[in-house]
């Protein structure tokens, strides 16, 4: 069948001899056309777009996964670099327990009393800081701790220490002496201080 | 540029000719038509694929042009028709295309231009049924009882 198809397909025949001349004229005012470059077929095109697409994404999605990964390391240098849970756990700990330890020892808190009435020889548990405009600001004797501890480093607490940097700042420019119970009022300081920053 | 055009083709597309023209009258008006339209649609050429088949499509279009002219068709009721396998008409191979040539214009003008359009270029039914103006249940059906006259002839010729 193939072949039966093929020499039809492929049949020739010479035209008769006076076919060209009743042809030619109606070809006198025709235009000499230029036949066009043979393009490639548009396939071809199809494929080139399709390949390069692929490249695009693998390279894009390389470029991404190194990003990502980059940036979960830096999360995870400067999670580290801040804290760690089990520091942060330990640090809360040991600063609950030195705020117990003031809070339920009677002695500790009468010195701290004799002292701000005005003992000098009672070692302090307290910073007195003065503000913007020389005034007195007066610490608790828990923040005090709290301040004294972070100050010193050690036990390292890194949570307590960036958080008590800001409460100073916040304390040069107010008279206001915060205390354990006023906690809350402090971190409401320090947010309002961020969003200020 | 023109005739040298026409020297290359020219017997191709006559052999086109008189394969879908009822005689060569009919096929000489058509190789005619069929240059001026390719001269005149030259510039319309976008190289997408062979220009030789660009083309064939141009002169087997103006044959169906030319034999629509001539005669209606109509669509036929679409009943299932015995089937002649393409193998049953095996023996045309061993003929020279001359023999097939005169076979196959035997066939009725509607049953050769379908038979033509799809077994010799390729044309799908739905394309015959557009080009023809049938549809593509009558393409079918002329295609399937043009198979089955071939094979007749056939079996006449090799008990002749």
């Amino acid at each position: 069948m193939q072949s039966f198809k093929n020499k039809l397909y492929n049949y020739e025949a010479p035209p008769p001899e006076e076919m060209w001349s009743n042809i030619s004229p109606h070809l006198q005012n025709e235009k000499v056309v230029h036949l066009p470059a043979h393009k490639k077929p548009k396939r071809l095109y199809y494929l080139a777009i399709a390949a390069a697409s692929l490249v695009i994404i693998f390279i894009g999605s390389l470029f991404f996964n190194n990003s990502k990964q980059t940036n979960s390391g830096e999360n995870i240098s400067s999670a580290n670099k801040v804290i760690s849970p089990e520091q942060m756990k330990d640090s809360i700990v040991l600063n609950q327990k030195i705020l117990e330890s003031i809070i339920h020892n009677p002695k500790e808190k009468e010195e701290i009393v004799s002292n701000d009435l005005q003992a000098t020889n009672i070692p302090k548990k307290y910073i007195t800081i003065s503000g913007p405009e020389g005034q007195p600001v007066k610490i608790s004797p828990k923040v005090a701790t709290l301040i004294v501890s972070a100050d010193h480093e050690f036990p390292p607490k890194p949570v307590w220490s960036k958080k008590i940097e800001k409460w100073k700042k916040i304390m040069l420019s107010s008279t206001v002496s915060p205390t354990s119970a006023g906690l809350a009022d402090l971190i409401e300081l320090a947010s309002n201080s961020e969003k200020i920053e | 540029m023109q005739k040298l055009l026409y020297d290359r083709f020219s017997s191709k597309m006559y052999g086109v000719c008189l394969r879908y023209a009822e005689n060569t009258e009919d096929a000489n008006d058509v190789m005619q038509e069929g240059f001026i339209k390719v001269y005149k649609s030259l510039s319309k050429f976008r190289a997408e694929g062979s220009f030789e088949g660009w083309i064939r499509r141009i002169f087997v279009n103006t044959s169906i042009e030319h034999y629509r002219k001539k005669v209606k068709l109509y669509n036929v009721t679409e009943v299932q028709e015995n089937t002649v396998e393409d193998n049953e008409l095996d023996a045309l191979d061993s003929l020279a295309t001359k023999d097939i040539l005169n076979i196959v214009n035997e066939l009725s003008p509607g049953y050769k231009q379908v038979f033509n359009m799809h077994v010799v270029e390729g044309y799908s039914h739905k394309e015959i049924a557009e080009l023809l103006g049938i549809t593509e249940g009558t393409s079918k059906s002329q295609l399937a009882r043009a198979k089955g006259v071939l094979k007749k002839i056939i079996e006449a010729r090799s008990n002749s």
